[in-house]
C-alpha cells in the first residue's frame, strides 16, 4: 500500500529546504539560498510556506546591523519529513 | 532552483544533495577560540607564577579571575564578528558542553573564597577543562584534541603529586598541550580543508590516516 506523500513537501524548494534544516541546528536565509541554488523572492515565498504550516521557524533579526533571517526545523516539520521519506520507501521498496 | 514535479528517486536524490551540503561547513579559524582560551591560560598561568614566586603575595591568585574577564569579551566578540551563516549540531553541542564547564569552573573558582582548602583546585579545574577537550575532539572526531584531552586527563594528576606552585607551571603547561597545540592543527586543517572543499575533520583525518570514532 503506497502511502500518500506530503504535498507541502513534495516540492523541489521546499524539500532542499527541509532537507538542509533536518541536517543543522540552524540557518539563515543566504545560506539556504546559496546551498538550494534558488531566488531570494521564491525562497522567501517557500519559507512562508513552511512556517505557516509551523514545518519552521523564521526568526528576523539582526546581526550587527545587518537585518539577518534565520530558520530552523520544528519538532512537527521533523515528524512530517519523516513521514515524507517513509512514504517515499514504501514506493522504491 | 526552479519548481517542478518530482519524481520519487528526484525526491530522495534531492535529500541526500542537500544533507551532504550541510557537511561542508567547517569555517576558516576554527581554531581561534581555543587559541584565544590557550594563550590567555599561558600568559595568566605565568604571569601568576612569576609574582608569587617574586613577591611571595598570595593575591597573586586572584589573576586567575582574570581568564573569564578578558576570555568571555573577546570570545563573544570574536563570535559575533565571524560570518556563519548555519550552524551544526555538533557545533551546538560542543557550545552546550563548554556552557556546562564554564558554570562548573565558575563555581569551583567563587568555592575558593569560601573555603580555598576544600579541594585540590588546580587538579579539579585540569580534569574538568581537560575532560570538555576530549569530550570536544570526540563530537568533532578530530584526532589531535582527542589525544590532547585524554592526554591531559591523565596528566592531570600528575597535580595531585607536585607541590606548592610548580603546580602552576605544569597548569601552565596543559594550555599548550589541549588547547594551543590543537588550536593551530585545527586552524591548519581548516585552511587545507577549505582549499580542497572538504569537511577539516575529514581532511585532518585522511592526512592522519585516523579513521572516525
Amino acid at each position: 500500500m503506497f502511502k500518500e506523500l506530503d504535498p507541502l513537501l513534495h516540492s523541489q524548494l521546499r524539500l532542499a529546504v527541509m532537507s538542509l534544516l533536518i541536517s543543522l541546528e540552524e540557518a539563515d536565509f543566504v545560506y539556504l539560498r546559496e546551498k538550494s541554488g534558488a531566488t531570494a523572492g521564491n525562497l522567501s515565498v517557500q519559507l512562508e510556506k513552511l512556517a505557516q504550516a509551523q514545518y519552521i521557524e523564521v526568526d528576523k533579526g539582526y546581526s550587527g546591523k545587518r537585518p539577518r533571517t534565520t530558520c530552523r526545523i520544528t519538532p512537527a516539520g521533523r515528524a512530517a519529513f519523516e513521514v515524507y521519506v517513509d512514504a517515499l520507501r514504501s514506493y522504491t521498496e | 532552483m526552479e519548481e517542478k514535479n518530482l519524481s520519487k528517486n528526484e525526491s530522495l536524490e534531492l535529500i541526500a544533495r542537500m544533507i551532504k551540503e550541510t557537511r561542508n561547513s567547517m569555517e576558516r579559524g576554527g581554531g581561534n577560540i581555543y587559541l584565544l582560551w590557550g594563550y590567555l591560560w599561558l600568559v595568566v598561568a605565568l604571569t601568576i607564577y612569576g609574582l608569587l614566586l617574586y613577591t611571595g603575595d598570595y593575591r597573586a591568585t586572584w589573576l586567575w579571575f582574570a581568564m573569564p574577564l578578558v576570555g568571555y569579551p573577546v570570545m563573544y566578540f570574536m563570535l559575533k564578528n565571524r560570518k556563519r551563516r548555519a550552524t551544526t549540531f555538533v557545533e551546538a553541542v560542543i557550545s552546550k558542553i563548554w556552557i556546562v564547564i564554564g558554570v562548573c569552573a565558575l563555581l569551583l573558582s567563587l568555592f575558593m573564597f569560601v573555603n580555598h582548602n576544600a579541594f585540590p583546585i588546580m587538579f579539579i579545574m585540569a580534569l574538568l577543562i581537560n575532560a570538555g577537550v576530549a569530550m570536544s575532539g570526540l563530537v568533532i572526531k578530530f584526532k589531535p584534541t582527542i589525544i590532547a584531552g585524554f592526554v591531559g586527563i591523565l596528566l592531570s594528576f600528575s597535580l595531585l603529586l607536585i607541590p606548592g606552585i610548580n603546580q602552576i607551571l605544569v597548569f601552565a603547561a596543559f594550555s599548550v598541550i589541549m588547547l594551543i597545540i590543537p588550536g593551530h592543527i585545527l586552524n591548519a586543517a581548516s585552511r587545507k580543508a577549505i582549499a580542497a572543499g572538504l569537511d577539516a575533520t575529514e581532511s585532518s583525518s585522511k592526512s592522519n590516516k585516523v579513521s572516525n570514532v
